[in-house]
């Protein structure tokens, strides 16, 4: 099990970190223990509020005014860092020690340049010149596939995309070649094409420098495609750990169990398989229970795990941190009653006829040129093409998801259709009204029937007034029953999402994410629409309350029969949850059908692209690879003829290298009655790519 | 980038324009009747609304704001008939206006019916002849002359209907007959330099505000040079220690300072160093003209009180902009590089916090020349300030517009200033 | 769930009052800002004391001029004889607590300070609201004329209107209110430009509610706390503006003394009695630190608050 020449770089031992407060102190980390290896990738899980990034800023001792170590040791190559003073330390960050966390954008100085920013690691630590660091940074960004590195040191960080805002920062923390690189949910800002990209890099990164890497993130499949050993943490500690594919494939403690059952497979559909939450929610610091910080919330706890603290302990290959972990078997897990009941397959609306119908939809918005010209008012008017001919209809009762990266226009063409913006061209038609207009343009009725659930659940409602009010607003304003019921109706919504009466009066601030996010559903379903657009209603929860809400969504889909929009980056989810999917880039559906042909070949090339990259739970799936070069076009001027042309990995199979991509639009092709997919490519040749995701042994 | 600038220059030419609007009307409404205060509570209705006339009072206000704004020369030189220019009068040093009569300077004068021409000579002195047949006679039957007088305004002369007005001399008034029906008082307006003649002392404006501007950029700039570097250097030590003692203390003193009207703050230090210590002229009583420059210790005090005012605030605002920027994640990177505390503080954070202090400061600037006007009356300085505040009090509005409008110029520049350096300190809009 | 229910009924839902008293209350937790309360309500007292009693009428010319502090007159006499306390005592009123109006003797309720604050940030929400949430040329516009308003050096601006005008407590409150108005809507602009970002703008717009309703019901009540700040701090700009008026000569007009106007006459005499100088100064600068204090505190204690 250990290996000889992989001597520990970083040894934490029980760790504990405080912060202080008014009155008191709070410990967001209570008991952490790892080790990690030279040349290993060591991922942290866990949700938010488990402490996961507090683990990290311990490590660096950078925990500010008010946090610092209560107990435990660090040991960094022997050396004891708790111990060590500010100065000793500064010479180890940034050297020894590097960091890369979330936001590229706001990790670096906004008015330095990069090359700046890069250079000063050189020069400050190891005292070499100007020149030669700048050739060594020039040569770094190279390493990182930057593309035209001297160019890019010249630049500002707003100059340049997220993605390759990453590459600098990673370029920059490998600078010294540092024993332990510590990544804080680094991908997580960066589209899935993106962030597939990222994640390539920091494992060829690893091989090569043979660095250390911890590695926290929330998101199960980037673990299992990056870390070779997981640490697994909930409300402060440490509850399980071992090899990536040792807690895969035989999860031991009941949480990562937990989180395990709660995320979608990639391909997996509503009608075959169900989604568990965890109930209840992550303690916060200085509310916890005395026994298992777990029990509350475990299927399985009984009295001594309400009393005794388990410690975490060995067994087989793993360590956790669970009194049952011998007497569990995860394979046997039934769901308690108060589980939601599975919804049976979605019972066939009775008119197949459909609720919303879109013809050749555009929507664009004019840009504000920058030269003295367009400042007159005398330039050329330009446009976003934000979406551009969409055409798609939705039958009564069904889902339609919409998926694309960032930019893509799925956002413009859910805010068209509920009216917040005017659309070009083209014709929308819903319910046999026409809606091409913005909501002035519509009728009262139409507006009451279309309502939408919103992406944050922080600015989801307003903070000034209670829920009742919130969703009683709907209420008063369509009059959907009369003034003397809206209580009652109020009370009925609040249930419907589980959340009972008590709520009526509670402000948003004193809720949960998922809680918001469940009151948000009230409000959309307060007028009694038929059609709800949901704009990624699920991906600011965490996984166990995104189960949750998607099953709660399943449910009154069921019960009213509603239509759903369901707009969202997680092809894990869309795949879930819809029975329609279409695929956008770049303002155009590149590819439309039932959800089940878009998962498997027949593919369009940036629908097979986008399979590849997501980041899959299980560590032993082959996955396809297939990476997209360059960055996302602007929507000022999209390429002619295709819109994908430009970063086409398939564009090859054509004849002349494709170059009737560039120049012609392409057609529809139709491999299926439903199935349209929006290519050059005949048919034929799309039907002989492979599935992206195999798996081996046992599918 | 181009952007940014053409959009500054148009808002600031639409703003200027809005601000002499503005400042018209309240005048046009609120100054009241002018002419009580030139010619005194006795004087009788008749005398007052003659005395309008000549000011050129009596046209419609739009016509008058256009006369401020442009001037009214190519307005009265159409009626006159003759180019209309200016000489300089070699006894007052002030410029005069003349008609050009064929290469001739000439003015006229009506004496007992009779229309004389003074004719300007080379050494600036005037010679008169009687000049005929320049009268002409309108429709009604009215013999009338359009001309210039000695008193730099074209007049409608109009024989024979025994017209009176009352003259302004320094004896009195005096009543003049058969004389002047219309006057157009002339001015080159705002625009070409002349911003008219101020009504409590009967000289241009220009003249005598340019020594009061002088005195003020020199108290407002000497305390400019004071505040800048002190404020931002305590600003950008209490915004590192955020919390600790040394910001509370910076903080509260500067939160006391700036709390502080400059008249509270500015009598303490009067009797502190003028009465207690005798160290400072309690006093800036300008004995001549440049008496700053012989005596420096007689602006000590206005500066020190607008220093006091002024510093507390600035402070605050960049102590402010620097807790937020420690606090921001490419902070945490530097610090997270390794980099040397200090190296954090002056290449990542500084050039960031003072991009916000900056524009704010130079908004600021107007209460600064708020400031000023305080201080100025507090010490007595002959700068702007007393000067706005004396025509004001007087409803000298010729001079309070020149005054404000000159004020409102400064305040607009140091804005436009201050956005230029916003641009080039933040590369987002740079390079944009 | 029903155990959870009941164990709720049974804790009555907390009444506006006391939530009112709780969001107030916060301002305990800060020390600086704590003091500049007791400061503020150390004048708002004595302001209530005067309605009621001053140690003499505050304009007899009862007494020796320019007395130094005895037992008969606590903090001296002025240059006229008059009684300093009472004088300082009864200043309290126009700025806190009474406008007088011009016709014959009528009085209303709130002094110039606050009704001037109140002013500017009726108009100045109105505008920033409209400029923020209506963007494009509305904003244009209102911005160029705020611009313009701003562009002038607010005692010019004073100046001016005094001067077109005249003196009276109405036309402070009117200066106050347009040199105020465009900071304030710059501020509410700017949290306006950030609200409307939010989803719940969305959802309000999405049930076509009208654009009144999204201003003032949705987005205006979120803006309250910083607004709230920022008018405790106009409030202490105001009395240092009617201070500086009064100083000047052109403040509030007499019989009522005006702490400027005292600072100004006793300056006159200052080699005489240099404290007469220094109580009206002391007073105006206790209350403009002391809200600044209270407005510095309530602003940290929000911020923590939100977090």
């Amino acid at each position: 099990m250990v290996d000889n020449k992989a001597s520990p770089v970083l040894q934490v031992k029980d760790l504990a970190v405080a912060y202080k407060i008014r009155g008191g102190e709070i410990e967001a980390v209570q008991d952490a223990s790892f080790v990690i290896k030279r040349g290993e990738a060591y991922g942290i899980v866990g949700e938010s509020g488990c402490g996961k990034s507090t683990v990290a800023w311990a490590v660096l001792n950078f925990l500010g005014a008010n946090g610092y170590v209560k107990r435990g040791q660090i040991k960094f190559l022997g050396q004891e860092l708790t111990q060590k003073s500010k100065s000793e330390l500064r010479l180890l960050r940034g050297d020894q020690i590097a960091m890369v966390y979330q936001d590229p954008m706001q990790a670096l100085n906004p008015s330095m340049r990069l090359g700046d920013q890069m250079k000063e690691v050189l020069t400050i630590h190891r005292g070499i010149s100007d020149a030669e660091a700048e050739k060594r940074c020039a040569k770094m960004l190279e390493r990182v596939y930057m593309p035209d590195p001297v160019n890019v040191m010249k630049r500002y960080p707003h100059q340049i995309s997220g993605g390759q805002q990453q590459r600098v920062v990673i370029g920059m923390a490998l600078l010294n070649n540092p024993a332990l690189l510590i990544m804080d949910e680094p991908t997580t800002a960066l589209d899935v094409t993106v962030e597939a990209a990222v994640l390539d890099l920091i494992a060829e990164l690893r091989h090569e420098y043979d660095t250390a890497i911890m590695y926290i993130t929330h998101n199960l499949g980037v673990v299992a495609r990056v870390a070779t050993r997981v640490g697994v943490m909930y409300a402060g500690e440490m509850v399980e750990q071992g090899t990536v594919e040792e807690i895969f494939k035989n999860p031991r403690h009941p949480y990562t169990q937990g989180l395990m059952r709660c995320v979608p497979k990639l391909g997996a559909n509503k009608s075959e398989s169900i989604l568990y939450p965890i109930p209840g929610r992550v303690p916060p610091p200085g509310n916890r229970p005395a026994g298992c910080m777990f029990a509350p919330r475990c299927d399985y706890a009984d009295n001594r795990c309400q009393e005794e603290h388990p410690a975490l302990r060995a067994l087989d290959n793993v360590n956790v941190r669970c009194h049952l972990a011998e007497e569990i078997d995860w394979r046997q897990w039934t769901p308690t009653e108060d589980v939601i009941a599975p919804p049976a397959v979605i019972a066939q609306a009775a008119a197949d006829q459909p609720i919303l119908e879109a013809k050749s939809l555009k929507t664009y918005y004019p840009v504000k040129g920058s030269s003295l010209k367009d400042v007159l008012g005398l330039g050329e008017k330009r446009f976003v093409k934000a979406v551009e001919d969409a055409t798609f209809q939705i039958k009564r009762g069904k889902t339609l998801g919409v998926v694309g990266e960032s930019g893509c226009g799925k956002s413009t063409l859910v805010k068209t259709i509920i009216g917040l913006e005017d659309s070009t061209g083209g014709d929308v038609k819903f319910l046999g009204f026409d809606i091409t207009g913005n909501l002035s343009t519509r009728d009262e009725q139409v507006i009451k029937e279309l309502q939408m659930v919103f992406q944050n659940p922080d600015s989801t409602m307003n903070p000034t007034y209670t829920v009742g009010q919130q969703i009683a607003r709907p209420i008063r304003r369509f009059k959907t029953v009369p003034n003397d019921q809206v209580r009652a109706e109020v009370v009925n919504l609040l249930e419907t999402m589980r959340l009972g009466a008590n709520y009526f009066d509670r402000l948003p601030r004193q809720l949960s994410g998922g809680e918001k996010q469940r009151v948000g559903i009230a409000r959309a379903l307060a007028s009694r629409p038929d059609l709800i657009l949901c704009d990624e209603p699920v991906s600011a929860l965490d996984v166990s309350v995104q189960a949750a809400v998607l099953n709660l969504l399943l449910e009154i889909q069921q019960k009213y029969d509603t239509t759903l929009v369901f707009i969202a980056h997680d092809l894990s989810v869309v795949r879930f949850f819809s029975d329609e999917i279409a695929v956008m880039y770049l303002g155009q559906i590149m590819e439309i059908g039932p959800a089940e042909a878009i998962y498997a070949p027949p593919y369009h090339p940036y629908t097979e692209a986008l399979l590849s990259a997501v980041p899959v739970p299980d560590p032993t799936a082959k996955q396809k690879h297939i990476r997209l070069q360059g960055n996302v076009p602007s929507a000022i001027n999209p390429p002619a003829g295709c819109r994908f042309h430009t970063r086409c990995p398939r564009r090859n199979l054509l004849p002349n290298g494709g170059k009737i991509c560039q120049t012609e639009i392409p057609p529809w092709r139709e491999p299926d009655d439903e199935h349209k997919i929006f290519c050059h490519l005949p048919t034929d040749t799309l039907t002989t790519f492979e599935p992206v995701i195999s798996k081996e042994g046992n599918g | 980038m181009a952007r940014f600038i053409a959009r500054s220059i148009l808002s600031t030419i639409t703003t200027m324009l809005l601000v002499s609007m503005a400042l018209f009307l309240l005048l046009e409404v609120g100054s009241g009747d002018i002419t009580v205060k030139i010619l005194g509570v006795f004087s009788t209705p008749e005398q007052r609304a003659s005395y309008r006339a000549q000011l050129g009072l009596n046209a419609p206000a739009w016509q008058r704001y256009v006369d401020w704004l442009i001037g009214n020369d190519w307005r009265a030189a159409k009626r006159v008939g003759y180019p209309l220019v200016t000489a300089t009068n070699p006894q007052t040093d002030e410029k005069d206006w003349w008609a050009d009569v064929d290469g001739q300077l000439t003015r006229w004068k009506l004496e007992d019916g009779h229309l004389q021409a003074l004719e300007r000579q080379a050494d600036g002195s005037t010679t008169s002849h009687l000049v005929s047949g320049k009268w002409q006679t309108n429709a009604a039957g009215q013999e009338f002359f359009w001309g210039l007088d000695n008193k730099n305004n074209a007049v409608k002369w109009v024989r024979g209907e025994g017209s009176e007005v009352w003259v302004l001399t320094k004896a009195g008034l005096r009543k003049a007959g058969d004389g002047p029906q219309e006057y157009i008082p002339l001015r080159k307006g705002l625009l070409r330099g002349d911003p008219g003649k101020s009504l409590q002392y009967g000289r241009p404006v220009a003249v005598t505000l340019f020594p009061r501007v002088r005195n003020t950029a020199i108290l407002a700039g000497v305390a400019f040079l004071f505040i800048m570097p002190l404020a931002l250097f305590f600003g950008i030590i209490a915004g590192i220690n955020d919390g600790k003692p040394l910001d509370r203390f910076i903080s509260i003193t500067s939160l006391g300072a700036t709390a502080t009207p400059e008249f509270v703050s500015g009598i303490f230090l009067i009797l502190i160093f003028g009465i207690w210590l005798k160290a400072l002229p309690a006093v800036s009583i300008f004995l001549s003209d440049d008496a700053i420059f012989k005596d420096p210790k007689l602006i000590a005090l206005p500066i020190l009180t607008l220093t006091a005012v002024e510093l507390g605030y600035i402070i605050r605002m960049t102590r402010a902009s620097m807790v937020e920027v420690m606090d921001s994640a490419y902070i945490r990177t530097a610090i997270l590089k390794g980099m040397p505390y200090w190296r954090v503080v002056l290449r990542h954070a500084v050039r960031n916090a003072l991009m916000a202090p900056i524009t704010v400061i130079m908004l600021h600037v107007n209460w600064l020349i708020g400031g000023v006007v305080v201080v100025e009356v507090i010490f007595g300085f002959p700068g702007l300030g007393k000067y706005i505040y004396d025509a004001a009090i007087f409803g000298d509005f010729n001079a309070v517009e020149a005054a404000a409008m000159l004020t409102v110029t400064i305040a607009i520049a140091t804005r436009l200033v201050g956005d230029l350096a916003y641009t080039f300190l933040n590369p987002r809009i740079r390079y944009s | 769930m029903e155990a959870m229910q009941s164990g709720l009924k049974l804790a009555a839902p907390p009444s506006r009052l006391r939530r009112m008293w709780k969001n107030i209350s916060i301002i305990f937790d800060s020390r600086v800002g704590t003091i500049g309360m007791i400061m503020v309500l150390f004048w708002i007292v004595t302001a209530l004391v005067s309605l009621f009693w001053t140690p003499y009428p505050p304009n007899a010319t009862d007494f020796i001029q320019n007395t130094p502090p005895n037992i008969q007159n606590l903090l001296g006499t002025d240059q006229l004889g008059r009684d300093i306390l009472s004088r300082l005592m009864q200043g309290t009123q126009v700025i806190l607590l009474k406008t007088r109006l011009p016709w014959g003797k009528a009085i209303l309720p709130g002094g110039v300070a606050i009704w001037g604050v109140l002013g500017s940030v009726t108009l100045g929400a109105v505008l920033g609201l409209n400029a923020g949430y209506r963007g494009g040329w509305t904003d244009q516009i209102i911005m160029q004329f705020l611009d313009a308003l701003i562009a002038f050096p607010v005692i010019v601006l004073y100046l001016v209107v005094i001067a077109a005008l005249g003196q009276g407590d109405l036309v402070v409150i009117v200066a106050i209110t347009i040199t105020g108005a465009p900071g304030v809507a710059r501020l509410v602009r700017s949290l306006t430009l950030d609200i409307k970002t939010r989803d719940y703008i969305r959802a309000a717009e999405t049930r076509a509610e009208t654009i009144w309703y999204i201003m003032f019901k949705e987005i205006l009540p979120n803006a309250r706390g910083p607004l709230l700040v920022d008018s405790m701090l106009r409030v202490g700009y105001a009395i240092f503006a009617i201070g500086t008026l009064g100083f000047l000569g052109i403040g509030l007009p007499p019989p009522d003394p005006d702490w400027g106007n005292m600072v100004n006459e006793a300056r006159r005499s200052i080699f005489a009695n240099p404290l007469a100088v220094v109580w009206p100064s002391l007073a105006i600068a206790s209350l403009v630190i002391g809200l600044n204090l209270f407005a510095d505190g309530l602003r940290e204690e929000l911020s923590r608050y939100q977090k």
